[in-house]
């Protein structure tokens, strides 16, 4: 094991025994006042703001979160059941439209200190080296102004401090993992079989749940409730991973604040601090930096209630870049009907990848790829795949019956960046009287043919398997993009350190900085883009303050 | 309860029996899912008419309802426990509900002159089939497949959320503390039960 407790001791500031959450540290809490400049504030506290937080407060800076959602509490706050973790997700109003509308809420928006990942499955794959010049090799997307090797590093650093468990990856920048690979379930295990038969390559992994003990957080129960939040702490998520260390180095999480506005001085055009409001009391928290990272759909809605007769089509909007090239991943799910038992809810939903499809393959009508991994739905999720075939009435009720024979996989298709797809504000507004998002999205023709390949995929591999029939949801997976990181101003939001180009104390830290998705879930990514951006600022500053 | 043969799939199987084994916040959320239902709040009784006829057929129940779906989605309304978000060509969840119960009286009336909810189930049936046969095309100004998706949403969580569901599917529902010991294709934990008729592919029938 490597040094990771000298750089981040969050998993052993957790208590050992046998609940969740140290009270201790968060009642002992270093509290600013909203006259305090802070060095930095941080906006949102998931997986980019929790990390910056977190290394910031180690080098010294004064800084806090205001996080919109609860700071949770595992042992109180969490179940072990589908319908009532509704809490978990973002349910503020939000409309959605475009030609491939996307459904939000459960699917892909989280709250509270953690963020989604609170509710994330739990896989934690890298970008590929190709991901990042696309447009140069497939002659789409964009280019990142950084490459791979700029991120090799940091997610060498964040893979040890989640910790990520799977077997020696083969694909994109081959790397092994600090734990080893989970024992699979079932789902897990048909997987593995058709793509041995058929010559695909499959792998156990990664996935960041602890596999062994990993300071004081416990091994995997293997109970399958990833997605309605980890009881065990076994799964990570920054509320166990980042959070812990940051109070204990002295930053201040402030729960159920919700940002409304991003002030910046007209005389000198920089950041000053955010208005916010907390017990329905509008207040102002003074600061010299400022981060943003409320992820894709949050963040540019806030640059965009933040317009000032300076930016008067938003924050950093000059030249109409906010709110655009946002992107999901078409995850269709193919389930297959085996006559043995499958008991997919046994086990964590995210077991096994493949990732053989991920980069683009001349000889296919498209460009770039997609990846394939195991699913595993719970009642309610599945009872949607099964609606999705047009049954009710008795029908769904005998299909639903026969759940415990199903085996599911998912894919992440690469959709492309479009500058139509999009967060503008709605007419409507939320409680505080703020426009909404209103979220457009539209696929390309390269979109819908990935949808497709990836679903003939999935059938051959259950198929394959063994099984006799096979069903298909299409659905989509993750928010990433819309205040993208560029060379310059015109295409983009932020430069590759995550500053803004219009406000120079002003950076955002989360998903919306991400120029293109490849075919991997995205948290490890945004996690490294932002160590990444926290190491240049502590470079640039060294400690502030003292 | 109809739908008499997913039930006997799995013989002796009961969610509730295992309770003990649940932490008491995951414990008692479920048992007072499966307690007393909550009061009607929202829906008028004209609405709470219409969407019991509506999701008595959607899920198959008729007569005395096994699980109060009507009452779990009229909770996630007046507490406003909704997903948040709304196509721009639907109104908000709430809304959306009332105005398609409505649509449901309109459609009745034109067809049988009289309420959704007093029309015999074989009445009802092809009138709910005609909204999933629209698909992309509107239904009383509304996108058909998007009502369509409203109403199975809410119906199918609210049903998949009981433990007498998960009774006839096999799924022993909470989980901690105790997890899992026995995970792969044909294992079961002690408590499992057995599928009854493991070749009862509801697939198989249909093609």
């Amino acid at each position: 094991m490597s040094d990771v407790r000298t750089r981040n001791e969050s998993a052993w500031l957790l208590p050992n025994d046998g609940t969740r959450t140290n009270h201790a540290l968060r009642q002992d809490m270093r509290c600013f006042a909203d006259g305090d400049e802070l060095d930095l504030l941080v906006v949102g506290c998931g997986a980019g703001g929790s990390v910056l937080l977190q290394r910031l407060a180690r080098a010294g800076w004064k800084v806090a979160a205001l996080e919109a959602g609860p700071f949770w509490d595992p042992d109180t706050d969490w179940v072990s059941d589908e319908a009532g973790s509704h809490h978990l997700y973002w349910t503020q109003p939000r409309v959605i439209s475009g030609s491939d509308p996307v459904p939000l809420g459960s699917n892909n928006s989280g709250r509270g200190v953690g963020g989604s990942m609170v509710h994330y499955a739990g896989y934690t794959p890298r970008f590929h080296p190709s991901d990042f010049r696309i447009l140069t090799q497939d002659g789409v997307g964009a280019d990142w102004p950084i490459d791979y090797d700029d991120l090799r590093s940091y997610y060498q650093e964040i893979e040890e401090e989640l910790p990520v468990a799977g077997e020696k990856w083969p694909w994109g920048d081959p790397h092994s993992y600090p734990y080893r690979p989970h024992p699979v379930g079932g789902n897990g295990e048909l997987f593995l079989r058709g793509a041995d038969k058929l010559g695909i390559t499959a792998k156990v992994g990664p996935v960041a749940i602890v596999n062994g003990r990993f300071g004081n957080r416990p091994h995997c129960i293997y109970r399958g409730f990833c997605l309605q939040g980890c009881k065990v702490n076994a799964k990570a998520s920054p509320l166990i991973t980042h959070i812990p260390d940051a109070l204990a180095h002295g930053a201040e999480v402030r729960p159920d604040c919700m940002v409304t506005r991003v002030e910046v001085d007209e005389r000198t055009g920089r950041a000053t601090g955010v208005h916010y409001v907390r017990d329905g009391v509008p207040r102002f928290q003074k600061a010299r930096m400022v981060a943003i990272a409320g992820y894709s759909i949050e963040t540019p809605r806030l640059l965009l209630n933040s317009a000032s007769k300076r930016f008067p089509d938003g924050l950093c909007n000059d030249f109409d870049q906010v709110g655009r090239y946002l992107m999901v991943q078409g995850a269709p799910q193919t389930a297959g009907r085996f006559d043995a038992e499958v008991r997919m809810y046994k086990s964590p939903p995210p077991e096994v990848s493949c990732e053989d499809f991920y980069e683009t393959d001349p000889a296919k009508p498209y460009q770039r790829g997609f990846s394939i991994q195991t699913v595993s739905p719970l009642p309610i999720t599945w009872a949607e795949h099964v609606a999705a075939q047009g049954h009710w009435g008795a029908a769904l009720r005998e299909y639903m019956s026969d759940y415990v024979h199903w085996s599911c996989l998912g894919a992440l298709c690469e959709f492309l960046p479009q500058a139509g797809n999009r967060v503008t504000l709605a007419e409507e507004t939320d409680r505080h009287g703020l426009p909404v998002a209103n979220f457009s999205y539209s696929q390309c023709e390269n979109d819908t043919n990935l949808m497709k390949a990836a679903q003939s995929v999935m059938e051959d591999i259950l198929h394959a398997a063994g099984a006799d029939e096979v069903i298909t949801i299409d659905r989509y997976a993750h928010l990433v993009g819309g205040a993208r990181m560029a060379a310059d101003e015109r295409h983009g939001v932020v430069d590759a350190g995550c500053r803004t180009f219009a406000v120079p104390n002003l950076y955002i830290t989360d998903g919306s900085v991400l120029p293109t998705q490849g075919s991997a879930n995205p948290a490890l990514t945004i996690m490294a883009v932002t160590a990444r951006a926290a190491d240049r600022l502590i470079g640039a500053a060294g400690c502030v303050s003292t | 309860m109809s739908g008499a043969a997913p039930r006997e799939r799995f013989p002796g199987f009961d969610v509730l029996a295992q309770r003990r084994h649940w932490d008491p916040v995951t414990t008692g959320v479920v048992l007072s899912r499966a307690g007393m239902a909550p009061d009607i709040r929202f829906f008028t009784p004209a609405e709470q008419a219409a969407a019991t006829a509506l999701c008595g057929q959607l899920l198959d129940q008729h007569g005395e309802a096994t699980v109060p779906v009507v009452n779990l989605i009229d909770a996630r309304l007046a507490e406003k426990q909704t997903d948040g978000w709304h196509y721009h060509d639907m109104p908000e969840d709430s809304q959306a509900w009332r105005f398609t119960l409505a649509a449901l009286d309109s459609d009745a009336e034109d067809r049988y002159g009289t309420r959704f909810a007093a029309c015999a189930p074989e009445q009802q049936t092809p009138l709910i089939q005609a909204v999933q046969d629209l698909g992309a095309d509107t239904w009383h100004g509304l996108p058909a497949e998007q009502v369509w998706s409203l109403w199975t949403r809410y119906a199918c969580t609210a049903f998949y959320s009981h433990p007498s569901a998960w009774n006839e599917m096999g799924f022993p529902g909470p989980a901690y503390p105790r997890g899992y010991k026995n995970p792969g294709v044909g294992a079961r934990e002690p408590f499992e039960v057995r599928d009854a008729r493991p070749a009862a592919d509801p697939a198989r029938g249909q093609r």
